[in-house]
Parts: structure tokens; C-alpha cells; sequence
């Protein structure tokens, strides 16, 4: 969940018009573990399917506005888990998510208890991969208590955690949402600490936790800045994610990071453990992921009608030609 | 008001039983059982709404296996209701519906009802599955009408594929919708149950103009949508 406030930044950026050449990664899958697509359209779903995106977490988030009433709270987790999904689907993107109550929302304590409430109808359902995103936004004491009660119900339902850390005193922020999760006898090989930077990265993986990286214009990470730091630290317990939401983000980060890397001659290996594998790994904790199903995902509206004809799997929505300026 | 009896209720929950005995493996349908209890004697559905969110996690999602004795059977109790193609979860969640108890009629409502509120995706499949074989049944033509302006197609399916509820329980305006959207999202409307039965001269009048518009746009129609305007 982010906030994009550099609007002069941006206003100020020259207006491009180029093609994406993504021919680089051409044949190969991504799984991005932390997207937003309830904030996206069809043509980012597209997009995502043709730049070889086969598999998605989408972690319960901040709407952008405060929720007032639980039943908020209970039909957006029923959207993640229907309609969207669903959506998913008939581009061939096999959809999981990450249910929780979020670090801002935490703290209308009223409201909260009354969310904390719902949450276990959610978190045993089919394709949730997780607890998440949660963790602190402004570090309060109510986003203490709901962070622990959480980790709590992780523990309970045997399921990983997806850590948001905050962006601002990030570094003391993450190291408190580590030092609580060893508290609450988490394994850190169960934990995702995500949003990492520079500054946190060697923290979160010197102490066995997955760190991941979001690559989001302009606040969080670059992917130029993450070419570096896979140099660095290698593959290992790393993963990168796009975080797209309603600010000005980009669904294609992952795939597109994947380009930059080879690029920048980082190996095959790697760039498959960063963008694919170790998200998959992490969330396949949960039990609920099964590989194969990215594979034969496949839409329920179009599929039985296309089921045996392969070339359409990825693309089961009906074609547009965008470059033409008839609409039929 | 009822499309089957007590008995063929009965009858059908039996042998959903001996169709899961053997199509689900021994520990899973120890785990299913050993769930009952706190769902038959609990007052809110606490239990109940995660027995049946969880329910894949432990039988699988594998097609079952039938036996063309037990289509048979199933076609004699409810006519044109079928079991062919469901999967080993929406079969235990349909069977474990059947294990509310039913006795006290608006606990019961408020359970089913709170099991849809929270349903995901193929938890809703087995809810409108469910349909013909729930108590009470003329209280879910709300829950039926509202299946039907879903945009998701496997639900869509659950309700208008060899389901025998809609014919028997939906207003002449609510049926009507459902066959219009059916056309709309391209379904195969020779699955639908009472497709001739409940022809009717407002829904004709409405494939009429559907059939209208789509020619004045160029595009195809269905020609099944003819057999409905006698």
C-alpha cells in the first residue's frame, strides 16, 4: 500500500512515447506476490499475460479512504476471493491472496476488534496464501496490538505472513515487526518482510526472513537500485514484486526487472529465483499453492469452449487490436 | 411448495454419503466427520462457515467418479439434477449442507444466509447447487435471483446447469432474466431445466427485441433464442 506524493516530480517528467520491447524474457513465467488488481484493469491483465505473468498474490489492503463498517471489510475480502479472481482467470492468471487488517485501518480500534472477528471465515479458504499485508504504518500502539493478534491467527491457521513495512523510520520499523514475530514464535522461513531497501535488506536476510523488494516508481525501490542488490546478495530468500495499485505504479515491474537483469548479466538462475520461484516457495507454506494449477488455469466462462485448443491459454479474453480506431 | 420430498431428501443425503465414503480418502472423511458435531450443535455458524471453507483443503478438487446406477437414481429423485462433472469439494460441501439442522427454521435461514455472505468463488457454486435440495426452499428465490446478475460464470452455471430449482420457484420476470442473461453470456442453454416449459409471451417479447438489436449491430445470434418466441 503506498502513496505517491511527488506529483512535481512526475508532472515535470517529459511525456514518451515508445514501444516496450520485453523480447529479452520472451518464454519466460512470472509470479508476482504482492499486486493490487482490484485498482487495475482488464488491459493490465492483459498486459500482465503477455509479458508472461502466469500467477498473483493479492495481499488485503488500505482502499485508499478509511472503511467504516466490518461488512466493508467482509465484502472486499469476498471480492478478492470471487469477482477478482475470476477476472483473473480469464487471462489465464492464477489469482491467491493475503487476507488481513491492515496497519492504517488498525487503528480504529472499534472497528478492528469488529474485523478480527471475520477474519477467521476468510483466512482458511481456498487459494489464501497468507496473512497479510500487515505490520506497522505509523507504529502506534493499536497497530502493536493488531499486528500480535494477527501473527497470532497465522500461527493458529499455519499460514505465512506478509509483512507491509512502513514508510516512514523505516529501518527501527522493520526491525521491531522482525523482533515481534520471533516473539510470537513465527519461524522467520514462514515471514515476508517486504518493501525492503538498501537499508534493510541485510537485517532481514542475516536473520532467515524472506525479504522481498517492491519496484515502484519514484518511493520504494528501482529496479536499477535492485539490479545491484541481487549482485550483492544474491538469490536467495529474495523476491521482487510490483505492489501496482491506485498510485502511479506498474503492473509489469516483475517481467520487466527480468529484462533489466538479464541485461545486466545477472544469470538465468537467479532471475528465475527472484521473480518466480522463491515467492512461490515462501507462499507454498500455506499448502494452497499447486504449481501445476498455473498451468491449466483456465477460465470457467470461456475455457469449457476453448478447453482444447492450447493456443488460447493465456489469453482466453476475446482480442482487441488497441492500435486500431475501430471498435467492433 | 416442493420439488422433492422429505424421503427423496433422504434418500439423495444417503447416497451422497456412499459416494463420498468411497471417492474421498479415509483420513479426509475422518476430518469431515469429526467436524459434525460442532456444527449440528452450535448456535451461530462459526463452525460451520469454516468446516466449509476448509473443505478442499482436505478432499481435493478431483472429479467424482459415478456410477450410472447413482445417475440414475439421483434423475428419478429430482429430474434433470445431476452429480456428473461436480468436483469432490462441491460434493462434501452440498452433503455437509445437508447436516444443518433444520429444525428451528430461522436458525437455519441465518446460517445458509451467512454462508453465502462470506462465499468465495466455489463455495457459491455449491450454495446454488444446493438450491433444490435446502429446506425451505421458497426462501432462497432472493439468494437465486441474486446468483443470477453475478458475472461469474461457474456460478452462473451452478444455477442455470441441470439445476430444477429456478423453473419450479422463480417468478415469470425473474426466470425470464435468467434466460435473457443466459443468451447474453453465451451459454449453452440446452442444460437449462423447464427451458420449454416456461416459454412465455414477455420473454419472447424481450428475445424478440434482444434478437433485433443484435442484427442491427452485425452480429450473430444464437439459434436457439428461435425456439423461444412461439
Amino acid at each position: 500500500m503506498c502513496c505517491n506524493e511527488n506529483f512535481k516530480e512526475r508532472a515535470e517528467g517529459e511525456k514518451i512515447a515508445s514501444v516496450l520491447d520485453l523480447s529479452d524474457i520472451r518464454g519466460m513465467k512470472f509470479f508476482d506476490p504482492h499486486i493490487h488488481m482490484t485498482s487495475r484493469t482488464t488491459d493490465d491483465y492483459q498486459a500482465m499475460a503477455d509479458a508472461g505473468i502466469v500467477a498473483l498474490i493479492e495481499p488485503a489492503f488500505w482502499l485508499g479512504q478509511p472503511r467504516t463498517f466490518v461488512g466493508s471489510f467482509l465484502d472486499y475480502y469476498s471480492s478478492l476471493l470471487g469477482w477478482e479472481r475470476f477476472r483473473a482467470s480469464q487471462f489465464g492468471i492464477k489469482h491467491y491472496c493475503t487476507i488481513g487488517l491492515n496497519s492504517r485501518e488498525a487503528n480504529n480500534e472499534k472497528l478492528a476488534a469488529e474485523v478480527m472477528e471475520i477474519l477467521p471465515l476468510f483466512i482458511y479458504k481456498e487459494g489464501v496464501v497468507g496473512i497479510g499485508e500487515i505490520g506497522f504504518d505509523d507504529q502506534t500502539p493499536a497497530e502493536d496490538k493488531y499486528f500480535r493478534l494477527q501473527l497470532e491467527l497465522a500461527k493458529e491457521a499455519n499460514l505465512p505472513v506478509q509483512i507491509h513495512t512502513p514508510h516512514r523510520d523505516k529501518k527501527k520499523g522493520t526491525q521491531r515487526s522482525m523482533d515481534i514475530a520471533l516473539e510470537h514464535g513465527l519461524s522467520p522461513s514462514a515471514v515476508i518482510v517486504d518493501h525492503n531497501n538498501e537499508e534493510t535488506v541485510k537485517e532481514v536476510l542475516d536473520r532467515g526472513f524472506w525479504a522481498a523488494f517492491t519496484i515502484y516508481p519514484f518511493t520504494k525501490m528501482g529496479n536499477e537500485r535492485m539490479v545491484e542488490l541481487v549482485k550483492q546478495y544474491g538469490s536467495e530468500r529474495i523476491m521482487i514484486n510490483s505492489a501496482a495499485d491506485w498510485g502511479i505504479s506498474d503492473p509489469l515491474a516483475v517481467p520487466k526487472s527480468a529484462a533489466l537483469m538479464k541485461r545486466s548479466g545477472i544469470s538465468l538462475e537467479d532471475i528465475e529465483l527472484v521473480t518466480y520461484r522463491n515467492a512461490l516457495n515462501a507462499f507454498a507454506q500455506s499448502g494452497q499453492i499447486d504449481e501445476s494449477d498455473f498451468m491449466t488455469v483456465k477460465t470457467v466462462d470461456q475455457g469449457q469452449k476453448y478447453e482444447h485448443n492450447s493456443i488460447l491459454r493465456g489469453g482466453q479474453q476475446p482480442r482487441i487490436d488497441k492500435n486500431s480506431i475501430i471498435i467492433s | 411448495m416442493s420439488l422433492i420430498t422429505t424421503g427423496g431428501k433422504t434418500e439423495i443425503e444417503n447416497l451422497l454419503l456412499v459416494i463420498i465414503k468411497r471417492e474421498v480418502k479415509a483420513d479426509a472423511f475422518l476430518w469431515l466427520e469429526s467436524k459434525l458435531d460442532a456444527i449440528k450443535s452450535e448456535d451461530n455458524s462459526l463452525q460451520l462457515r469454516m468446516l466449509f471453507a476448509q473443505i478442499p483443503r482436505f478432499t481435493g478438487k478431483q472429479i467424482v467418479n459415478l456410477k450410472a446406477a447413482e445417475l440414475t437414481v439421483i434423475n428419478a429423485l429430482l429430474p434433470g439434477y445431476t452429480l456428473q462433472g461436480w468436483t469432490l469439494e462441491r460434493l462434501c460441501r452440498v452433503w455437509v449442507l445437508m447436516q444443518i439442522p433444520r429444525e428451528n427454521k430461522m436458525s437455519y435461514l441465518k446460517k445458509i444466509n451467512e454462508l453465502f455472505e462470506s462465499a468465495e468463488m466455489n463455495e457459491q457454486v455449491a450454495l446454488y447447487s444446493a438450491l433444490p435440495i435446502l429446506a425451505y426452499p421458497e426462501e432462497w428465490i432472493f439468494r437465486c435471483e441474486e446468483g443470477i446478475r453475478s458475472n461469474i460464470g461457474l456460478v452462473l452455471e451452478a444455477i442455470m446447469y441441470h439445476n430444477p430449482y429456478p423453473a419450479y420457484f422463480l417468478s415469470e420476470g425473474s426466470w425470464n432474466q435468467m434466460i435473457l442473461k443466459a443468451f447474453f453470456t453465451e451459454k449453452n442453454v440446452n442444460y437449462i431445466i423447464g427451458l420449454q416449459e416456461r416459454v412465455n409471451e414477455r420473454l419472447a417479447t424481450a428475445l424478440n427485441d434482444y434478437i433485433e438489436e443484435r442484427l442491427a449491430a452485425h452480429r450473430t445470434v444464437n439459434e436457439e433464442i428461435y425456439k423461444l418466441l412461439v
